[in-house]
């Protein structure tokens, strides 16, 4: 191995590298860009919550606290600001991100945390969707650092290329540009009325767990994360649980109790509205049988703003 | 440890270098390459290196003998030795539990009942399928004649444990590898420029290609009975190139890596949805299976020179064998089968070469039904599918949330991969920015690769598929 082939392999390859730093720069700065100017979307959503959002009450949880929480409603009903800041599919990983990053820039009185039952069970698919914080992390390393590295490995090296930020979002952008997904302060209302037709249908195509029935330590450690975080910015939490369309046992359900066992030894006020008997089987009430529709959202707002105006001091 | 991995990415640099650092003494840089096969494969599960390490200590010694003895029933016995060895260890860990099954279902369905208590909790190693058929492929052309066995153990054992290759090819002969890593080999940036865009190109099929398809596959072929034939045929369609993606991927990454240290590795994959019949098909996709099973099964049992119904029983027979050998389910086994007919129906039909779009299309339509058995879950899954294909087209399913992005990602990716193999294929002496004269071009074209397989990529470390096998 002579030396000037050695040099010209390290001159070869430096200019490589150079062009492909310039490449990701230029590319990834312009996907970047795509990314940050959203005005709708997912993406714009959470983009806003970070960056600008400055209400007095944010609303957290996956599609249960995105489609069931109406702000208009807790504004008129308790004279105070609010944003839905749910996202469709997160869990705890991604929420204890999200509000570090919030956190980091403002103190909103109250966190609302719509809870999922199963959130403290095991679930790859929370981990892989925390790719939605990536675009983020250039400027919340500190925050989103031990998160994302629960996920993979060498997250600094990753995120170092700008084109890797912001990895296949430009198909979301480009869709909600052409036709803009329309949401009110954060919720997206649903229009569907169930039938007990439908629910059956339903349960029989949507049997699929995105779970396993077993506590994953990370997720209790976000929720406590959560907790702590936000009383150390003197914020208060409440936690609810969304009502059901069909009554369930969730008595075994060893996920939902450890929550609640956490939330009543950090002394959070927990509503409970799984099996609540004024949501249980009122059809009208549901778009699907997890989820209810606009009618059942502005009631079920109503009773956790009248509940807040009653117990929490803000 | 996978090659889409971190901790391959670390792993690879740091081998590459210690390598060519010690150039100067081939037994070391052997040893080095022994004990970084070895690492990369235990890194998965150290248990199954003994596997390996028992393969490689028995064919070197078997491969030694049968070539010392003069007595014919001598070295028959030292061949049969280490066929039964590599055989056993294949059929012990791979077909074990689906023999025992497949056996106790088929007294349950003459109306006895027997309480299956044999079938065990064995793990498969990771590649057994392929280091097996490397160490065999030495012994059979030693026992033929056809090569001369090493004495060289360090040097042996690097080639049944060669790293690229060893957990999913391609599967190497000893006549072509075994010499390369017995010789000195000199560094060169010629070779290490053209591992590295082979190994881009790699990337951009597993990451791109293959894990986006993956997406939609999974969706539908996981949960047949919320589809209609329309979704089963994209997700079919989808298939073909999640496998191609996948495999191929695997291969040229294989292929570039063992380049970087100055290893030729064989062509693995020629732009095999170019072929216009199945036997094309078989002469570009997994050649180095292919041509195993040519050169040690087909062969063997006469071949094409036999007479016509004899030569039939010998194509349908290596292809059942090789759909076996993908897997020890009988989707795998009906997914061969369905080859063998193919190429019987062929052979019986066509007399001379199709070329030509229409023939393309045809083929590629005939290998896709047969796709559907090799990914469908179960034998029951696959023939609902075709039956639903056939009779209730229903409504394209286009996804939810982020697999409506991933398809269409996918798609494009397709698109991509099809330009420039038909490019290839078809107008090779055009613009090419692998071998422009302008070194900007060359390095920019693959600094914007790099950039699309970042951008468009699925980083979650999946699998390669064909690790199961």
């Amino acid at each position: 191995m002579g030396k000037s082939e050695l040099k010209i392999t390290g001159i070869k390859i430096l200019k490589f590298v150079i062009i492909l730093l310039v490449v990701d720069f230029c590319l990834g700065s312009i996907s970047n860009q795509i990314f940050i100017n959203q005005k709708t979307g997912k993406f714009h959503r959470s983009t806003y919550s970070i960056y600008e959002a400055k209400e007095d009450i944010l609303i957290f949880g996956s599609s249960h606290a995105h489609r069931h929480y109406v702000p208009d409603v807790i504004e008129k009903e308790l004279s105070k600001t609010c944003y839905n800041a749910g996202a469709e599919g997160q869990q705890l990983l991604y929420h204890t991100a999200l509000q570090k990053m919030i956190l980091k820039r403002t103190q909103p009185k109250l966190l609302v945390l719509n809870i999922d039952e199963n959130f403290l069970y095991k679930s790859s698919k929370a981990y892989d969707r925390l790719s939605d914080l990536h675009p983020y992390y250039e400027d919340f390393k500190h925050e989103l650092r031990p998160i994302l590295g629960l996920n993979s490995n060498l997250i600094d090296f990753k995120l170092f290329f700008k084109s890797y930020q912001t990895n296949s979002t430009l198909i979301h952008a480009l869709r909600y540009y052409l036709s803009p997904q329309i949401d009110y302060k954060g919720y997206r209302p649903l229009d569907d009325k169930m039938t007990p037709k439908k629910a059956a249908i339903h349960e029989k195509n949507h049997s699929e767990k995105e779970f396993i029935e077993e506590i994953d330590d990370y997720f209790v450690k976000a929720l406590k994360d959560f907790i702590s975080e936000a009383k150390r910015n003197n914020v208060k939490l409440l936690f609810v649980t969304s009502p059901n369309l069909i009554e369930r046992n969730i008595s075994n359900n060893e996920s939902l109790n450890r929550i609640k066992e956490i939330a009543d030894s950090e002394e959070i006020p927990f509503l409970d509205f799984l099996n609540a008997p004024k949501y249980t089987n009122q059809f009208e009430l549901f778009h699907d049988p997890s989820h209810l529709n606009d009618d059942g959202s502005r009631l079920f707002t109503t009773e956790i703003a009248h509940f807040i105006s009653v117990n929490i001091k803000i | 440890m996978l090659f889409n991995s971190i901790d391959f990415l670390i792993f690879l640099p740091i081998v590459f270098s210690l390598y060519w650092l010690l150039y100067k003494n081939l037994k070391i840089q052997n040893i080095l390459l022994l004990i970084s096969s070895y690492l990369f494969y235990g890194w998965w599960d150290y248990r199954f290196l003994a596997l390996i390490a028992a393969s490689t200590v028995v064919d070197y010694f078997v491969g030694l003998q049968i070539f010392k003895s003069n007595n014919k029933s001598t070295k028959k016995k030292w061949f049969l030795l280490s066929i039964l060895f590599n055989l056993g260890l294949l059929g012990f860990f791979k077909y074990y539990n689906f023999f025992i099954e497949s056996w106790v279902n088929s007294i349950a369905t003459l109306g006895f009942s027997i309480e299956n208590t044999w079938t065990l909790n064995i793990i498969l190693p990771v590649g057994i399928s392929f280091y097996t058929f490397q160490t065999l492929s030495y012994s059979i052309d030693i026992y033929k004649d056809k090569l001369t066995p090493t004495n060289n153990f360090i040097g042996f054992a690097a080639f049944v444990s060669f790293f690229p290759q060893l957990v999913a090819g391609p599967i190497e002969r000893a006549s072509n590898l075994l010499p390369q890593i017995l010789k000195n080999r000199a560094f060169s940036y010629k070779i290490l420029s053209s591992g590295i865009k082979l190994i881009i190109w790699g990337f951009f099929l597993k990451l791109v290609v293959a894990d986006r398809a993956a997406i939609y596959v999974n969706a539908v072929y996981n949960n047949v009975e919320s589809h209609d034939g329309l979704s089963f045929i994209a997700a079919t369609v989808l298939f073909s190139f999640q496998i191609y993606g996948d495999f191929a991927g695997y291969s040229l990454i294989a292929i570039g890596v063992a380049k970087m240290f100055g290893l030729n590795l064989m062509t693995n994959f020629k732009r095999p949805y170019f072929a216009a019949s199945i036997s094309e098909f078989w002469s570009r996709w997994h050649i180095s299976l292919s041509t195993w099973f040519k050169d040690y099964v087909y062969i063997p049992l006469g071949g094409n020179r036999v007479k016509k119904p004899r030569w039939m029983f010998n194509l349908f027979v290596t292809f059942l064998i090789s759909g076996l050998w993908h897997g020890a389910n009988w989707t795998f086994v009906i997914w061969g089968a369905l080859n063998g007919l193919y190429l019987i129906i062929e052979a019986i039909i066509f007399k001379n070469k199709r070329t030509g779009l229409i023939h393309i299309i045809i083929t590629f339509v005939l290998i896709n039904l047969a796709w559907i058995f090799f990914r469908a879950n179960t034998l029951d899954n696959a023939y609902y599918i075709i039956n639903k294909i056939f009779t209730s087209p229903g409504h394209l399913y286009i996804g939810s949330g982020d697999d409506i992005t991933a398809s269409i990602y996918a798609t494009i990716a397709i698109i991509m991969l099809l330009l420039v193999e038909a490019k290839k294929e078809f107008f090779d002496s055009l613009f090419s920015i692998s071998k422009n004269k302008f070194e900007f071009v060359r390095l920019l074209g693959y600094a914007i690769l790099i950039f699309i397989i970042l951008y468009l990529g699925v980083f979650g470390e999946s699998q390669f598929i064909y690790f199961q096998f």
